[in-house]
Order: structure tokens, then sequence, then C-alpha cells
């Protein structure tokens, strides 16, 4: 095995998609045209584009290979069966049902598990999975460690259960007003933070003496795997495939974006290991997604998956690809940037609080740094701070989570080392001019997911990031 | 010149698979007689449906490698709103991951218990989509519509006295929108004229009511209009696409049909309102604005798909073979539902199995006797699809040919086929159901010989 020393990727390049080099105007120019949101932001003026890991990925010549073999029949695919053997051999439930992306499979999850009322415990929340249990009837709850949201705290594990707090939700709602535990892998929202397998185990046992299901947000699990493997006492010498398998042992089933892990541009699907469940679901996902041999993906797009899934479990990919990501985190704190530590598995989250001490909270420090990194640079970033956590269900307030951050998520296979180094010269050279980075205001706020959408303003002049 | 050639040429072949007998009685046992669950590497010609199933071009699988996959913005995006711009007139273009995502949409902001929605014939998603939602899903087809022998040109006709009368009824204020699915796929891929879409036009107006489409077929719908509708002759299919979808407040669109995909949807809308409920129920289920649940591969190849399917001569060898079929089946004896739809023939089981009753399902056992005889697999379009609700429907096999996919002489082996199954059609056995899920039933039910 490559040691750390290099992360060189296993490798070379096939196909490669020209970069368009914009100017400081045209960047202004298309900032403020995009209401200073990077989701606004037309691809073809953008850079290097870490806005997310999320389907960005480059494909091998094996899934493009696949492609070409997609079965397009309406019915029992040819790719649908490789999906599903190659489902049930590396995450190891016993029923898959595909759909066109995570959100799908959520949406199914929530409606058909969530009776109105229930409490919805979780490792943190996540955007797209909190609004699906809240549409279901169900309310989030968060039992994730306090080290989670210390961006310093250097705890290996942050992406673990708070078995104290998990335990006291159980007994102060009742274990039959829990839906089922959410628990993710990876976990996005506290910086791609892994849970250890000791704690995975410890949290399912609670919620199964409980009677309570847990539902695996599968979504990063292969990159949990490998952080399970550096770090965690006695699995260096196992493989991240049958790491992977122990993870999924512990649970009733999974929702999974397959746009990460499995390398893919398109594709999720729902996996559980109950009977009468699956059968519900294959009933619910036919009038959603499509027919519960396709959910609503092409046949080409279920083989890429399939393929996709057993390249993910590969040490040398998974190496190269967290590699890759501490080399960009260790050039920035080297820097002396504030980021969130330990480094994670797919971006590094810039500590937007702590880099513009001078933009109060509510003029969305994350949301400014984010434009000005894109003025300066080209790089688009993804703000996870105050405008991605919404308002408050009750009081109608803006929410403040103690994580004020800014994304840098990096696509896989996608970047060479050079981009990393543009983007941590960037990223330096603007906390160095930190002072010329300006607040934001909404001119737009959409009611649901509002970061997707929302438009902003410079609190003063028209511009995020002044000569 | 009388012979009508593809006007392209085959670049990518796919092997099929020859099965025999003894092995195809095995497998329709294990897939409990319902043709969904057949593996369909043991089907050798698969008219199931011609959605998603089609071949795409060269400049199509072009489009698969330039596409962008950034998750917001992609170029592909951009191109794919041209392209539909361009083709429909619409501004506000959502894209989904299919039609019946557009379906769900449309209906979880327009739809709701109390709610009436009227259309020519509601395919099964879309009355699914309506029904889930509440409302109350109802056909108006013209009577020629229902009648199989009849061989009025546009059978796919909305009835606008019954649409008047239905709003007269319920009140307008209880109807969210009026629908008319071009080409009318379960009254037998019929088309509506022009004619007939602006008079739906002049009654929506008179009741300040929307009026939208069901456009999977709008191309093939176009060609029917320009063949056989007085005075449109002499226009471009293009241009009577334009104005089709200019007579209404909206669309809902497959793009697995005329889109020329194996993968995509969208929904087309104009009050700006009802745009930004939509915006926000897409981002949640299917996929941020600019990608709406498809890969940007699949964008590209959309925007190409709309464009190759306005060119003439591609619908006229379109259509043309679908007649050939149909001609060839009733000069063997067969009924079928005349004249011919654009994208299938829909043979008359009633009239093929007299014997089997109604409840005993005569379309899934003809289209169970063709699969047995021949491997070719069908669908029924009769009492297991529909027969759960309202009218007793038509009991029909509807033989879809997917796009630019199969030759003659596939098609000719389906005509001896068929021919075959009829000359022993005294031989054919009905069925029942042995479970069914609660709705569409169709996709899953199990099935047992009697």
């Amino acid at each position: 095995m490559l040691q750390k020393r290099s992360w060189a990727e296993p490798w070379k390049v096939k196909m490669v998609e020209h970069l368009r080099m914009t100017t400081r105007e045209d960047r202004e120019r298309a900032i403020a045209e995009a209401g200073f949101n990077t989701f606004l932001l037309p691809s073809e003026f953008v850079y290097i584009d870490l806005l997310t890991d999320s389907g960005t990925s480059a494909m091998s010549d094996t899934q493009w290979a696949g492609l070409l073999k997609g079965d397009e029949a309406y019915a029992g695919s040819m790719n649908f069966y490789h999906l599903e053997s190659a489902v049930r051999k590396f995450y190891g439930y016993k029923h898959l049902i595909p759909t066109h992306q995570g959100r799908g499979a959520e949406h199914i999850l929530s409606q058909l598990c969530i009776k109105p009322g229930q409490v919805v415990p979780g490792n943190m929340y996540f955007t797209t999975t909190k609004v699906h249990q809240e549409l279901a009837g169900g309310r989030f709850a968060d039992v994730i460690v306090d080290e989670a949201h210390d961006p310093d705290s250097e705890f290996p594990f942050k992406g673990n259960v708070d078995i104290g707090k998990l335990r006291r939700l159980i007994d102060s709602v009742g274990a039959k007003n829990v839906a089922y535990l959410s628990l993710e892998t990876n976990v996005n929202m506290a910086g791609g933070q892994p849970c250890s397998m000791a704690n995975i185990k410890e949290t399912c046992a609670l919620c199964h003496d409980h009677g309570i299901p847990v539902f695996l947000d599968a979504t990063r699990a292969v990159e949990n795997a490998y952080f399970i493997r550096m770090r965690e006492p006695g699995y260096a010498d196992r493989s991240l495939a049958e790491i992977l398998h122990e993870i999924c042992d512990q649970t009733d089933g999974c929702t999974m974006s397959a746009k990460k892990d499995a390398l893919v541009n398109i594709g999720g699907f729902l996996a559980v290991n109950d009977d009468s469940l699956a059968e519900e679901a294959r009933n619910m996902v036919v009038i959603y997604e499509g027919l519960h041999t396709y959910g609503g993906l092409a046949g080409r797009d279920m083989e890429a998956m399939a393929i996709g899934i057993e390249e993910s479990v590969h040490l040398d990919h998974m190496h190269a690809r967290i590699g890759q990501v501490e080399y960009l985190g260790e050039k920035l704190m080297e820097a002396g940037i504030p980021i969130v530590r330990p480094v994670g598995g797919h971006g590094i989250f810039l500590n937007a609080a702590r880099m513009l001490p001078h933009i109060p909270r509510e003029q969305f420090p994350s949301q400014a740094l984010a434009a000005a990194l894109y003025v300066d640079s080209g790089v688009r970033a993804m703000e996870r701070g105050a405008v991605s956590a919404g308002r408050d269900h009750d009081t109608g307030k803006n929410l403040y989570p103690s994580l004020e951050l800014v994304r840098l998520t990096i696509p896989r296979r996608v970047y060479t080392q050079a981009h990393m180094d543009v983007t941590a010269e960037s990223v330096i050279a603007l906390y160095e001019n930190r002072d010329n980075v300006v607040g934001l205001r909404f001119t737009h706020e959409p009611k649901h997911l509002r970061f997707f959408q929302a438009r902003f303003e410079p609190v003063s002049g028209t511009r995020v990031l002044k000569d | 010149m009388k012979t009508i050639i593809e006007p392209f040429r085959i670049k990518v072949v796919e092997p099929i698979r020859m099965t025999t007998r003894d092995e195809r009685e095995r497998l329709l046992a294990d897939a409990a007689f319902n043709l969904f669950r057949l593996h369909a590497d043991d089907v050798l010609i698969d008219l199931l449906t011609d959605s998603g199933t089609g071949a795409m071009s060269s400049l199509q699988w072009a489009g698969v490698m330039r596409g962008d996959e950034s998750y917001a913005g992609a170029k592909s995006w951009y191109e794919l709103e041209d392209s539909v711009r361009t083709l429909t007139g619409f501004d506000h273009i959502l894209p989904t991951h299919q039609g019946r995502a557009s379906e769900r949409i449309l209906f979880e902001l327009v739809g709701g218990p109390g709610k009436v929605v009227p259309n020519n014939n509601h395919f099964d998603t879309t009355r699914a989509n309506i029904e889930h939602s509440g409302a109350r899903a109802v056909d108006l087809v013209i009577a020629e519509g229902r009648d199989p022998r009849s061989r009025h040109p546009f059978k796919g006709n909305i009835d606008i006295a019954a649409l008047e009368a239905l709003i007269a009824d319920v009140g307008a204020e209880h109807v969210p929108l009026v629908m008319i699915t071009i080409t009318n796929n379960s009254g037998g891929g019929q088309p509506v004229s022009l004619e007939n879409i602006r008079a739906a036009r002049a009654v929506c107006d008179r009741h300040h009511l929307p009026l939208f489409l069901d456009a999977c077929r709008f191309a093939e719908n176009a060609w029917f209009i320009k063949q056989r509708e007085p005075g449109q002759q002499d226009r471009r299919v293009a241009d009577i696409v334009r104005e089709v979808f200019g007579l209404c407040d909206g669309a809902t669109i497959s793009a697995k049909k005329d889109g020329l995909v194996n993968m995509g949807g969208l929904l087309l809308l104009r009050d700006a309102e009802l745009v930004q409920r939509a915006d926000e129920l897409l981002i949640l289920t299917e996929g941020f604005l600019t990608y709406g649940g498809l890969s940007g591969r699949d964008l590209e190849a959309m925007a190409q798909g709309f464009r190759e399917v306005v060119d003439e001569d591609y619908l006229h060898y379109r259509i043309r073979s679908t007649e050939y079929l149909g001609e060839r089946l009733l000069a063997a004896g067969m009924q079928i539902v005349e004249p011919p739809g654009g994208h299938a023939i829909y043979i008359d089981a009633a009239a093929f199995a007299p014997q089997i009753p109604a409840q005993r399902f005569p379309g899934q056992a003809l289209a169970v006797a063709m699969y047995r005889e021949a491997g070719i697999r069908a669908c029924e379009i009769g009492s297991v699809m529909f027969g759960k609700g309202g009218r007793p429907p038509m009991e029909l096999v509807r033989l879809a040919i997917p796009r630019r996919v199969y030759t003659q002489s596939h098609i000719d082996y389906v005509i001896e086929a068929l021919t075959e199954v009829y000359r022993n059609r005294d031989q054919l056995r009905g069925l029942e159901i042995v479970d069914e899920p609660p709705s569409l039933r169709h996709f899953t039910a199990r099935f047992r010989e009697v």
C-alpha cells in the first residue's frame, strides 16, 4: 500500500473536460447576477467546482463501459439484478429498492415509517432528511456527541451518537414515540466526521432493546469505514468491505445517495431487511419514482452504480480520496486557517465565524466567505451555516447553529494536486485580506431549504469583496 | 417511392436471446403470469412499452459524453432549457426524473379532496397521482373513442359538451384544471385534433380554468394533425407543436417517449406563483432546479432528442411502421383499435378470446399466450390495469413499439407469432389474481391460470 507521504492516485486520466478561465470582472458580475449565492452561478463561470461531492465524480472506464451495457427494458432490466447483487454483497441488506437519488429513498422511508407526532433522533440534522421527516409529521432530535459542535475538538469520532442523550430522549418521550433512529455515517454537517464501530454497535443495541429500528444514512459509509480502519483499535487489518458489511449488519436498512461513495452521477436506493416493509416500499416507489426494478433510473445508471459500489471499497482508491482531502487541509492549517478538525472525509470545512470575526452572524459570514472566494479565484464552495439551518419551526426566528462553516467539497477523482494548490492559495489570500469581505442580507428568502435559491445583497456597497 | 425506409442506419447493436418453449413455461410460472415480473433478458421482443426503451442517436450519445455534472447551473441544463423553449415557447421549465414526478408535483399543488380533474383519458400514473391527492379523475373522451371499430380520425378528442356539463355539474371552483392527453394512450394512442384543443381552450377561457397537456407524445400527435386535419397539410410539424403548446397553460411530459431518451421528464408552467411552489417541491423530492434528479448527460440527451423528434422523415417512418403492424393483423382477421394509433397497436382481446369473461382477464391471457408462443412481451390495458375504478374498460393488449429499435423483420416475426396464437385462440385460458397491491396492481400482482 502507498504510504501517507504520497497519496498518488491508483488510476490515470482517460478523458478530460475543459474548464473556462474567467477574469475578476467576469466573476464580480456573475456573483452579483447570482444574488451572491453560489448555487445560482452557471457552472461555466466556475473554475474549480467544490460546491458538492454529490454526483460530480469522474466515472471509471469500466463504469462508462457499463453505461453502454444499459438494458433499458421497463421491467426486469439485467442491470437491476446486477445492482441488487452488488448491494447484497457489499451492504448486506436483503431487499433493494432503487430510487432516482438519495432524497427519493428518504421520502419513501419517512412516509412509511414515521407516524405524526413521532420523534426521529439522529446524529446531527441533514437539510433534506430533516424536511422529509417533518413533512411526514415527525420531529428531528439531535443526539450527536457534544464534540461534534466544537470545530476545534480533535476527537477522532465526532460523528458518534451520545448514548446518554439518546437514552434520556427515549425515556422522556417513550420508545413507542420514537419512529426510528437515523444514523448517518461520516456526518456531513459536522464536517464529514465518522462514527466508531463501537459506538454504532452500542447505539443500535440500545435502540433494538427498546424495539426501535435503526436506519443508516449510508451515503458516505465507505469513507466512514476507512476512518474506522485507520483510527479504531482492532480494525487495522480488516478490509473496507468487511467493515462496511459490519456497519450495515447492525442496522435494519439504509437510505443511500449513490452520488457520493458509489462514484456515479445519479442514483440512490432504499435497502431493508424486513419483508413487509420492502413490500410497502415497492408499492410506494412505483408511484413516486418508477417501477421497482428501475426506480426512476435508466438501466445504464444502475449498471454504473453496481460497478461503482465495487470500486468504492478498494483501499487504494479510498486512500487517495481521503489523502487528497487531507492534503488540502494540511496546507490550510499550516497557514493558520481555522478549519474543522480533524479533517473529514469529503471536504474541508472553513470556520467562517472565526475567519471573519468582523461580520456578525446576522450578516451570514459563511455566505459572504463563499461569495468572496468565488470572486477571488473562481472556486465555488457551499455555505453550511445559518442560511442552511433556516428558521425555527415554531418561532420563525433564524437558527444560528454552533458551526458557521463554508464547505470545500472535493469531487472524487476529478481534480489534481495543482487544483488543490490554487484553492489553498485563494483561501489563504482571502484570510490575509479578510477585512475586505462584506456581510450579506437577504433580498429573497424561500420557505423551505432556503439556501438553494435565496438571493442576497451586500450590507454596504455593491461588492462582497472590496479591493 | 412506395417503401418507407428508416431515416437512419444502425450504429450500435444489443444481442437478444432466444429461449425454448419449455424455458418460457417455467419463466411464466416464476413470474406468476405477470409479464412485468419477467427478467428482460428472457424476453426476445419487448413490446411492453415505448417508454424509455428507444434507441438514442449518435448525436444524443455524444451529448451523453458532453454531460456537465455540476450540481448547480450545469451547461447541459441551459442546453435543455434552450431546446425546450424553442420547441414549446414555454419560459418556465422544470426538469424531473420522469413524467410521474411532474404529475406528482402538479397534483400535490392543485389536487386535493373535493377536486375533479377531467381529461380525455387519464393514464395509469396520472390517475394514481390525482387519486393519491384525494381528487377525482374523470375521463371524457368522445363516444367514438370508446368504440374500437370507429374510424374517426381524432378518436382521442375530449367531448366538449361533456366537459361543459361536468363543469356545470361540479362547479368551476372544484376543477383545478382541464387536462388533455396527446396522443390518448389508454384510448389506443389516438390523436387529438387542433380544433378540439382550441375548443377546450375556449371552454377553459369561459370558466377561467387552466388547460394542461399530458404531452408525452406531442410530436406523434402533431404528425396526425398534419396528415388528417383540414388546412394543416402545408404546415411544419414544429409549427403545429408550437401552436398546441401555445394553447395551454402548462404540461407534464415524460421525455421517455417523444423526448427519445431512456430517462427524464418535464413540467412546463406559465403561472409565476405556481412556478415558485413547484420549485420548492422539485428541490425537496427531485433535485435542484437545474438538474431535477437527472444526470447532466441525461439533460444533454433530452435537449437533442427534442430537436430530433420533430423531424418529419422520422415521424413518417415511425407512424407508418405502427400502421404496417396494424394492417397486417387486421388482414389476418384480428380485431384491433382502429385506425392504428401512433406508438402502439391495441388488440381487442375481448373479441380475440370471447370465451374468457372480463373477470378472468382476457387481455392478460392473450399477453401470456404471446410470450409462451414466441417470447414476445406485451402489456395488458384492460381489467387488470383499470378494472378497479369506474367504467368497465375495453379489454386491450398493447403492442408498444420502441422508437428506432426493431426492424421490419422483427415486426414480421411478431405478426407470424400472433397469427399462430389467433389460429389456436380457442385454447386461451383465463387467469385469476392470487395477490395484489392497493394501487397500480398491474405492475406487481400475481396470477394463476384457471
